[in-house]
């Protein structure tokens, strides 16, 4: 609700630029969400977001591109695509575990990559792609101002739905996966197609943010589906707490205004960037494991904690 | 004749891949943790490399000994400092491995961004090189002197490690503690120093591996990440445990590049590693030499 009114209203209010910025972070939300659900919910340790990422913005926007297909129309189809790819990547992936998951899935995302690098006639190749204005039921959406409203939709109804799914009985089974393969089959519950539903669902994620990229970018190349945008969702779940939403949209908060943050505060940004960067990671993993939101959790349980002790301590 | 000589340049390029693989088998059997950061440690190693020879004018010996010493110090630290604490706090399980593989990537970000901040790595260098003279010719094919000398650097280390972990007694406790790190605790075997042994070594090969690759390749402080993928590849055709298999896992990766650049194009080079990645994954996990896939039990 609020996303939808913030989405409605702020475009007459603010700037161009946090437009922009706001833009920026509900895409990354819809990703880093879609991640989660893979990571976080069902426990598979996989890398191929930026692949179904790149795959759905690719999609969206060579079909507006060539064909004049309207995003109403080439947003879902490019998050199909994605899924149906993420199914496929699947069937092989979800026989691996752990490790050689992540770094099977690794490969993939470099190998599309360089797909995306190097097919110059779908892609445009390392040159990139520059995409027409998105039209949106007849309206043609080019700028930040008019994408907002529309990224803000598509978020608000990705949010509902990941709530809707997380009180499923699909989200207890994907849970049940996370926490002991063995005990979840025992229980009946069909491990591998719960483990490629998961995937699926989660590459359409991918493929819808994907679509909100074309929205109001004029520009896709490559570069933006490479490793460090992998790395970059992988950490905002990590930072915000993982598996859980309340953490995974603190996180995006915080990973994606770091940036601008620090380009306002530091003089020599581009070169402090990655050490800052890397710092962060380091110290969250050591002081604060379950991330943000854990740390938060934990907090409030240990208050709640000394409360009931303090009012025993009173009664006796 | 293209055929011998690319295959005689992959092995000696195999070979530097073999090093940086065997850094991150190490660190993978000693802690179970895939060290994202193996590039960078490379990438630090060539720097350590240039320092010594152009600024202190060391000879090529110290050189090496400088890289090594150095990285071999910063893994150790690495290793006390950040990874002790973080496997203390994290969970067990699945999120543990996260944690872990997050660690090494803030890590790898941290180093680059640190060799960034001297604005001596501004400017692309290049070691020069330890042996020149003029190349020798064997049948139809040249060999550079420098090339020889990776080689032959590359396959004394191995040996010399070999030796190290067959004979010594430091050797043999690191293995004790890589194959069963409880047993090895009830051996009296101080388990965490022998982790930070371990990384402290790791280290110190991929130093030695960022020396010898140095003076082949244009050194920033963004090739390390390369570098990381290409020793996953290895490491991954040899089975990820298995030391010996990372060195043919090295080679043939080095070989396989070079000959997919002859038969297809030079831009199918750079994706060569992913795909071996996947199809080794796909249909034999276990590697080369991994031995059985084991399955973990509850």
């Amino acid at each position: 609700m609020v996303v939808l009114l913030a989405g409605a209203l702020l475009p007459a209010y603010v700037s161009e630029y946090y437009l922009y910025l706001g833009n920026v972070l509900m895409m990354y939300a819809v990703l880093a969400i879609g991640l989660d659900i893979l990571m976080g919910w069902t426990g598979q340790f996989a890398f191929a977001h930026t692949a179904f990422f790149g795959i759905g913005c690719y999609t969206t926007a060579l079909l507006n591109l060539r064909f004049g297909v309207p995003f109403t129309l080439g947003m879902p189809l490019g998050a199909l695509l994605a899924g149906s790819v993420g199914v496929v990547v699947a069937i092989p992936a979800t026989r691996m575990r752990d490790i050689y998951l992540a770094l099977a899935t690794f490969a993939f995302a470099e190998g599309m990559y360089w797909v995306f690098n190097t097919w110059e006639s779908v892609t445009g190749g390392p040159n990139g792609v520059r995409i027409a204005a998105s039209n949106v039921f007849g309206f043609a959406v080019g700028t930040d101002a008019g994408a907002f409203p529309v990224s803000a939709f598509l978020l608000a109804i990705m949010i509902v739905f990941t709530m809707y799914i997380s009180r499923s009985r699909f989200g207890r089974e994907m849970a049940a996966v996370r926490e002991s393969e063995p005990v979840a089959m025992a229980s009946g519950v069909d491990v591998r197609r719960i483990k490629i539903v998961a995937f699926g669902i989660s590459a359409i994620y991918a493929g819808v943010a994907g679509g909100m990229f074309t929205l109001a970018q004029s520009f896709v190349n490559p570069e933006q589906f490479g490793f460090s945008t992998g790395i970059l969702a992988l950490s905002m779940i990590v930072v915000g707490g993982m598996g859980r939403l309340p953490g995974v949209l603190i996180g995006v908060a915080i990973l994606g205004l770091l940036p601008e943050v620090l380009r306002t505060t530091l003089r020599s940004f581009q070169v402090w960037q990655e050490l800052v960067y890397g710092l962060i990671l380091m110290l969250t993993i050591i002081f604060m494991p379950d991330g943000i939101w854990g740390a938060v959790l934990n907090l409030r349980a240990r208050l709640a904690n000394r409360r009931t002790a303090a009012s025993k301590g009173n009664k006796a | 004749m293209a055929l011998y000589q690319s295959i005689a340049s992959g092995i000696v390029t195999g070979c530097v891949y073999a090093l940086v693989a065997l850094s991150v088998v190490l660190i993978f059997k000693a802690s179970e943790v895939v060290n994202f950061a193996g590039g960078e440690f490379v990438m630090l190693g060539a720097y350590g490399g240039l320092i010594a020879l152009s600024l202190f004018h060391l000879p090529y010996i110290a050189a090496f000994a400088f890289s090594a010493l150095a990285l071999f110090l910063l893994g150790a630290a690495f290793n006390r400092l950040v990874l002790r604490t973080v496997l203390q706090r994290a969970r067990r399980g699945q999120r543990t491995l996260v944690a872990l593989v997050i660690t090494t990537l803030g890590l790898s970000y941290a180093l680059k961004g640190a060799t960034r901040l001297f604005s001596y790595t501004e400017e692309l260098r290049k070691l020069p090189p330890a042996f020149n003279g003029p190349p020798i010719f064997v049948g139809p094919v040249v060999l550079q002197r420098q090339d020889i000398a990776i080689v032959v650097i590359s396959f004394g280390l191995m040996f010399a490690l070999y030796l190290f972990f067959q004979r010594t007694t430091i050797g043999k406790a690191l293995r004790g503690t890589s194959q069963n790190p409880r047993a090895a605790v009830l051996l009296g075997i101080p388990v965490q120093r022998m982790q930070l042994i371990s990384w402290g070594i790791a280290c110190a090969i991929s130093g030695i591996g960022g020396v010898l690759i140095g003076a082949k390749l244009t050194i920033s402080p963004d090739f390390g990440s390369q570098v990381t993928l290409l020793a996953f590849a290895a490491a991954i055709i040899g089975g990820f445990t298995s030391l010996p298999g990372v060195v043919i896992g090295g080679i043939l990766l080095g070989v396989i590049q070079n000959l997919v650049g002859v038969a297809f194009s030079s831009s199918a080079i750079a994706v060569t590693p992913f795909v071996v990645i996947m199809l080794v994954l796909v249909f034999r996990p276990q590697g080369l030499l991994g031995g059985r896939y084991r399955i973990k039990k509850v």
